[in-house]
């Protein structure tokens, strides 16, 4: 053997915290070398195998993740982060089952009747409707630990967010794609999607999880009708999906997430239902 | 007495370590007020609050667990305001917090679920929190059901687990919002324990419809009614209050507020009686009850 482990990192293995990659390496080394063994073997700590065996112990009783968890630390998340989210209910199979399902059924719309519109009107409520979902005393079963709870009631709206928008706006997209004749024009809905999604959450301090995003969804749909019906002969768009309309958008989405922040701290507190609202 | 002794400490409030103290507490919901001008002073240990339904209990303990801000007044919980955002977040970290109703993520196991909690609680390191997860599985008695889904637990585990969600990383304030209530006479012999231990140094504040809860388990008792404290002080002091109100007679007496015939066929009557009468040894529930029926500005302790 040409080279030993260092003591100091022996003393850690055998205490059980050497961090890969020196523990692989420990690892490997330890197999050929009787030497760092009998090391090890002298630097052993009393009780070192007793809190080894507990940590062993811990290790197989904790509970295996979900394929959801499984899938969000592969991707990278934090373990913590992705218990939060398994626990989101929009994550759930049902949720992500009506949506592609919506989605499909104004794909198909779309195909038979040579037209979007059904495609983009719908797509942007999607993740406004499932960003209302995942949060709030009506769809949360313990929305009240929740709210008394350290952490920040806005950060965990903002990690739920985050993930509804990535898988909603995943599967939106997935759906654009099965429109190819409709050109970049079918990702119109996107920047709407964004801009109704922010405004809901915006809002939600002053008109409630339900009031909120209601109201914007109406909105949403009262718009395209009165585009609808301000639609000149020639027009092929309905205005907000035209360069004009995303840019306005954009716009929305901007000052909206602006006001959400600016209202971060309103979120921290239960909704009263005499008061219409989070205070 | 007048209401405003409320505001004054009995001889054991001087006595104790004040750890949460509450002034003025007001809150409305429409005309309806839930909480009307609330003070109070509790301290190491369990302090029971006794009232009907609709007298505001859960409203206090929402309040007081910074689910819903009050209208009116202040309070601390060991020396944190949580009128600032800052003073309610270091509350929340102390803060245990078994509410009403709660709710579960059902197809997470109790592990999963307390686990969960751990984390809204900030306990963001894995082995640490795991550890902490499984010591209070253990206190709340779920070590053999940890793995089995809470959906197919019975309503007292849950209970138990909700418990658990509550008792996770210490808190030096624990809530509890009726945590007996539906439980059979053992799954509730099994809470007391537990409530019991975390009471040895901790603050519990524990809501509950049962009087027996009280007198086995509280070294305080709160009586609240309309929105009110209409009582504070010791079971034992409130058990005083019936002393010399209870008597038994062979048929029923018209002089009762309440009265019922008792299982060897005489009646126990609680109220004035009449000269004369067989007196009987008071309860805690002839206490309660008598507070209820009387005029606030009298029952204070």
């Amino acid at each position: 053997m040409s080279w030993h482990v260092a003591e100091e990192d022996l003393r850690a293995y055998a205490r059980g915290e050497l961090a890969p990659p020196l523990l692989w390496s420990a690892d490997a080394h330890l197999a050929g070398c009787a030497e760092c063994r009998a090391v090890l073997a002298a630097v052993w700590e009393p009780g070192a195998l007793d809190a080894a065996w507990e940590r062993l112990d811990a290790e197989l009783d904790a509970p295996r993740p979900r394929p959801l968890e499984r899938l969000l630390l592969r991707l990278g998340v934090a373990g913590h982060t992705a218990r939060l989210l398994a626990a989101t209910p929009v994550l759930r199979r049902s949720w992500l089952a009506a949506v592609t399902l919506v989605l499909a059924m104004s794909v198909l719309t779309a195909r038979a009747g040579h037209s979007d519109t059904l495609f983009l009107v719908v797509a942007p409520l999607l993740p406004l409707a499932g960003v209302a979902l995942s949060y709030g005393p009506a769809v949360d079963p313990t929305y009240e630990m929740t709210v008394v709870a350290p952490l920040h009631g806005f950060r965990l709206l903002m990690i739920r967010t985050v993930a509804v928008l990535v898988a909603g706006l995943a599967l939106g997209a997935l759906a654009g794609l099965a429109l190819p004749g409709f050109g970049l024009g079918a990702l119109g809905w996107l920047l709407p999607a964004l801009a109704l999604t922010a405004t809901g959450l915006a809002l939600t301090p002053r008109f409630g999880p339900v009031g909120a995003p209601s109201a914007v969804g109406g909105g949403w749909v009262a718009l395209l009708l009165v585009a609808d019906a301000a639609r000149e002969s020639g027009d092929r768009a309905l205005a907000p999906f035209t360069a004009a309309g995303q840019g306005v958008a954009a716009g929305v989405a901007a000052l909206a997430a602006g006001l959400l922040f600016l209202l971060r701290d309103r979120f921290d507190r239960s909704p009263s239902p005499f008061r219409g609202g989070a205070r | 007495m007048s209401p405003a002794s409320l505001l004054l400490p009995s001889a054991q409030e001087c006595r104790m370590t004040v750890t949460v103290s509450a002034s003025g507490l007001g809150l409305r919901y429409g005309r309806t007020h839930a909480l009307d001008d609330v003070s109070l002073r509790l301290g190491r240990g369990v302090t029971g609050l006794l009232g009907p339904n609709g007298a505001g209990k859960t409203t206090l303990l929402r309040v007081l667990a910074t689910a819903v801000p009050a209208d009116e007044g202040a309070f601390t919980v060991l020396g944190h305001d949580p009128a600032t955002a800052r003073g309610r977040q270091e509350l929340r970290r102390e803060l245990g917090y078994l509410p009403q109703t709660p709710g579960f993520h059902p197809d997470f196991t109790p592990f999963e679920f307390v686990d969960y909690v751990a984390i809204l609680k900030e306990l963001t390191d894995r082995a640490a929190r795991h550890r902490e997860v499984r010591r209070v599985l253990a206190e709340a008695g779920l070590d053999e059901v940890r793995g089995k889904r809470v959906k197919k637990l019975s309503g007292g585990m849950r209970q138990r687990v909700a418990l658990a969600a509550a008792l996770v990383g210490d808190p030096g304030f624990l809530v509890l919002d009726e945590p007996t209530v539906g439980l059979d006479p053992e799954q509730r012999m099994r809470f007391r324990e537990v409530i019991a231990r975390a009471g040895e140094d901790r603050t519990v504040l524990l809501s509950t419809h049962q009087t027996e809860d009280v007198a086995m388990l509280c070294h305080r008792v709160l009586v609240m009614a309309g929105g009110r404290i209409r009582f504070a002080g010791t079971p034992a002091e409130l058990t005083a209050r019936a002393a010399g109100r209870v008597w038994s007679s062979t048929g029923r007496d018209p002089g009762a507020k309440a009265g019922w015939r008792t299982g060897a066929g005489t009646f126990r009557n609680v109220g004035d009686p009449p000269e004369g009468a067989d007196l009987l040894e008071p309860t805690l529930e002839d206490g309660y009850l008598l507070t209820l029926d009387g005029d606030p500005a009298e029952v204070t302790a």
